[in-house]
């Protein structure tokens, strides 16, 4: 437990939920054990032998290393981003290593030749991949050792920098649909990788994503042939292992007209006492009536209770729904990090397309959380919807920042906004800067930020069946909650079941 | 950092930094020339980029012939008048007012351009200290005359524990390129009543700026009405302070911008002690191709327990190309209060407007009916009659002078 006191609370405020949040207390990170196995590391420092390295590494193609040295050349001029509610050291960019992969490491290979320490580690984390894959009767995967994990889903587990292994490819290969690491699909798949990436989120974007550019390592590739629906969940759990390094991943999703996908996202780190970088960039590309659901739980290290360590955890997430009637989903529950900078976007492009976004951010101890999103309508008909809870604990700060924009030519957009904090504890802060934006005059755009708003409609309808004011508050709250929480797939219930009963009783807008 | 390279500066950062440089206001006049004015970046004017929108500043306002006509016939007023920043009473002063000068600007200094450039050019401000229970208005008309001006003038306002006072500040002059940057600062008594309306009705052609302080003690109670809808480019700054238990403030605005306008209220409640309350609302009326900003800050400090504000902006757009922006903002940093913002945008009501023509009512009077209902919310709490109906004259005005 913290040195800080149990806050004494207001009488409205859920016990339950205090319990819940103190319980996910910075000094209970459990997943903070690290892999003792031999690295292959970069030495520290960044320049442009060492984006050579990571190019020549990773067997990329001239034209790779070319498009990583022009952004390296532009970070290069540009500053770090100082406008986020954020404070921390100046980061020594020099300092950290690059590239870190396990030392016998020779590229993505069957399961079966996948270092052992390894898959212990992940079985470790709740993602024995070995079991997923004989629970799916996958030839030659062996018999079962451990506790079976349920679900059928094709994981990309990267390690440092590097992607250790690629479940369920032969079978999603048969669809058409291709789930791989970027680096893989870098050499196997150029002309896509040359058509998308960098086409969501430029090159020269910002400071980070212009950094990542030049010397992402790892990450995840997935695309969907039209008309494919792909049959299973496709997640990618990311681990930092190696002490002194940074985690730069990319991951690039395509799905072309009529699919749908579903995509979860992970990731932990050892307790350590330095801050570790993670910067990564994920770009989305809806075409017409496709659907990308994007769900991340964020656990990264959190630093211990004064504050020291942790993950700083930069990252630039864009969808682009290119094509008409597109949608994309952005769900979020966000607990780890020291230090989280966050803004999962939807540039709503083609006519008729839908954006939504779905997140929970906790914070507790020194951690600091600056996160929200951005819904850029440019395409006539379009519709967006925002819902974010903020809970912050301990010594934390927890802001909520997101951008609504109607263009010119976006008539008829419509947009849905609320956003509520809860703040336990007279020692943290919680804060909201919603840029509400319309230069269209048929836009719709509407934001709230407070709990006391339930409709009255509901209350009267719960109240007329019997319940009481505050029981039908909780049944809505709950309901509500509950409503965020069902936009994740299951597999990540485990993680998040914890934080299903919180509610939001007596929170600050 | 992008800060250290040095800021290109153009002919109004110029101009303002020869004008405060003859002030003997260096400081002021080093700070605009190492910052330059405020851009996007600076997330004040996030939406009102001074640096693009201010392209010239006029020569500094010489002394005017007094105007005595009032901008507002309100029956019975106590009229004073500031014309190119030169303070003058009309009649003699009822009792409980003492009307003085003093040296010196009157905003307390804080990182803001608008702010240094007042501060640093006010030589003398008006000073008025209102005792009593006043049962007459005091209207303050500032004018600005001649030749395109650039005039820059400050009233300090002391309003003692227990008085009630309602303030009229009009803003207008000729019809030439000026810039006006205008303060106001009003300390409120424990207990003390105060309505305060500004309204703004200058020409097109001019830049108006004001930035409104005001610092609440235990028990008082503030209403603000901004009003913005004459001058091409208008920003109004307020800084409600919250420092003594039980204050209130109804901090209330309204932007009502046509073709080529561009308006601006940014407030920024600071609820500093706990037990205060404030209830921001405003709503921002735009038609043709122009620009309504509203931005609305809450900060509730550690201890400000018990806080209770709710920041409301409603923005209703006429017309295709009509620009409303927004931006409330809350930083909480106290647990126990009830603090929440909102913000709506959108055009007239189609339900409602079709209710009105099937009744047999013609559409452009069915809009402005629907128009003034959505404005009543702002006008209704405005006890003064005359005043009341003064204002809903020239709004009124407004929605029937088309485009």
């Amino acid at each position: 437990m913290a040195d800080y006191d149990i806050p004494t609370l207001k009488e409205e405020i859920d016990r339950e939920t205090v319990d819940q949040v103190l319980a996910l207390d910075v000094d209970k990170y459990k997943y903070g054990f690290e892999t003792l196995i031999e690295s292959d590391v970069a030495p520290p420092g960044l320049n442009e032998d060492i984006v050579r390295l990571i190019s020549a590494k990773k067997d990329e193609p001239e034209w790779m290393l070319e498009w990583r040295l022009e952004a390296f050349r532009r970070w290069q001029t540009m500053d770090e981003p100082t406008w986020a509610k954020v404070h921390y050291p100046k980061i020594d960019f020099q300092a950290i290593s690059y590239y870190a992969a396990p030392k016998a490491f020779k590229g993505p290979k069957s399961l079966d030749e996948v270092d052992p320490e390894l898959l212990k580690t992940y079985a470790k984390l709740g993602i024995p991949l070995k079991e997923q894959a004989i629970l799916a009767g996958v030839e030659g995967a062996g018999e079962p050792t451990g506790t079976p994990f349920s679900g059928n889903v094709a994981v990309d587990a990267v390690f440092d920098s590097v992607s250790v292994v690629t479940t369920f490819r032969a079978e999603l290969a048969k669809q058409g649909i291709i789930f791989c690491s970027i680096s893989e699909a870098i050499r196997e798949h150029p002309e896509l990788v040359k058509q998308y990436l960098g086409s969501v989120v430029p090159v020269t974007d910002n400071y980070y994503a212009t950094l990542n550019s030049a010397v992402f390592t790892d990450g995840s590739f997935v695309f969907i042939p039209k008309g494919v629906r792909c049959p299973m969940e496709l997640s990618t759990y990311f681990r930092i292992n190696e002490k002194n390094t940074g985690q730069f991943e990319r991951t690039l999703i395509i799905a072309e007209d009529d699919t749908y996908v579903s995509y979860l996202e992970g990731c932990t780190a050892p307790t350590r006492d330095e801050n570790q970088l993670h910067a990564a960039v994920v770009e989305l590309v809806a075409l017409d009536n496709a659907e990308i659901k994007y769900s991340t739980v964020q656990n990264w290290y959190p630093g211990d209770k004064d504050g020291k360590g942790g993950i700083y955890n930069f990252v630039t997430k864009r969808g682009d729904c290119r094509g008409t009637n597109s949608k994309i989903s952005w769900t979020q529950v966000e607990t780890g990090s020291a230090i989280t900078w966050k803004y999962p976007s939807c540039i709503l492009r083609g006519d008729g397309s839908r954006g939504e976004f779905y997140s929970i951010a906790i914070s507790n101890g020194y951690q600091q959380v600056d996160s929200g999103t951005k819904m850029i309508h440019l395409g006539k008909n379009t519709s967006s919807r925002i819902i974010s809870k903020g809970i912050a604990a301990g010594l934390s700060d927890n802001t909520y920042r997101g951008q609504v924009s109607a263009h010119a030519r976006a008539k008829n957009a419509r947009n849905f906004t609320q956003c509520d904090s809860l703040l336990i504890g007279d020692k943290c802060g919680a804060h909201t800067v919603p840029y509400i934006e319309s230069r269209n005059g048929t836009a719709v755009f509407e934001h709230e930020a407070t709990t006391s708003k339930i409709s009255d409609d509901q209350l009267f309808y719960c109240q007329a069946r019997g319940l009481n004011e505050e029981e039908a508050v909780a049944l809505i709250v709950n309901g509500f909650v509950r409503d965020v929480l069902q936009h994740l797939p299951m597999e990540f219930m485990v993680e998040t079941q914890k934080l299903i009963s919180i509610s939001l009783e007596g929170s600050v807008g | 950092m992008r800060q250290a390279y040095p800021v290109r500066l153009g002919p109004a950062e110029q101009t303002l930094i020869d004008q405060l440089k003859a002030a003997g206001a260096d400081q002021a006049a080093e700070r605009l020339s190492v910052a330059g004015l405020p851009t996007r970046r600076f997330e004040s004017y996030h939406y009102t980029d001074l640096k693009t929108l201010l392209r010239s500043v006029p020569p500094l306002g010489a002394p005017a012939n007094q105007v005595d006509v009032p901008a507002l016939s309100l029956p019975g007023a106590f009229n004073l008048t500031l014309v190119n920043g030169v303070a003058s009473q009309q009649g003699e002063a009822p009792e409980g007012v003492i009307v003085g000068t003093a040296h010196g600007g009157v905003l307390t200094t804080r990182d803001d351009a608008i702010v240094h450039i007042n501060s640093g050019l006010v030589r003398e401000s008006l000073s008025l200290s209102l005792d009593s229970t006043l049962d007459q208005i005091v209207q303050i008309a500032h004018r600005i005359e001649g030749e395109a001006a650039h005039v820059a003038d400050a009233i300090k306002v002391f309003v003692a524990d227990g008085a009630t006072a309602t303030i009229v500040e009009t803003f207008s002059g000729s019809d030439a390129a000026h810039v006006g940057n205008h303060a106001m600062y009003m300390a409120l008594g424990k207990g003390a009543v105060v309505t305060h309306v500004t309204i703004d009705l200058s020409a097109r052609a001019t830049s108006h700026f004001a930035t409104n302080e005001y610092h609440l003690a235990d028990g008082a109670r503030l209403r603000t009405l901004v009003i913005h809808l004459g001058a091409g480019l208008a920003r109004t700054h307020l800084f409600p302070h919250m420092g003594g238990a039980d204050a209130h403030a109804d901090v209330t605005g309204l932007n009502l911008v046509s073709d080529g306008q561009h308006a601006d209220i940014t407030m920024e409640t600071h609820h500093a002690v706990p037990h205060t309350s404030s209830q921001p609302l405003f709503k921002s009326i735009a038609r043709g191709r122009s620009k309504a900003i509203v931005q609305g800050k809450l900060v509730v400090a550690r201890d400000a327990q018990k806080t209770d504000a709710k920041f409301m902006h409603q923005g209703l757009m006429l017309s295709d190309e009509a620009e409303i922006l927004s931006k409330p903002e809350l930083e909480i940093y106290a647990d126990d209060v009830v603090c929440g913002h909102g913000s709506t945008c959108g055009q007239l009501d189609d339900d409602s407007l079709f209710y009105l023509l099937s009744r047999g009512i013609p559409k452009a009077e069915a809009e402005t009916m629907l128009v003034r209902g959505f404005i009543a919310e702002l006008l209704d709490p405005v006890d003064d009659e005359g005043l009341n109906s003064a204002l809903q004259g020239i709004i009124d005005g407004w929605l029937l002078g088309g485009k």
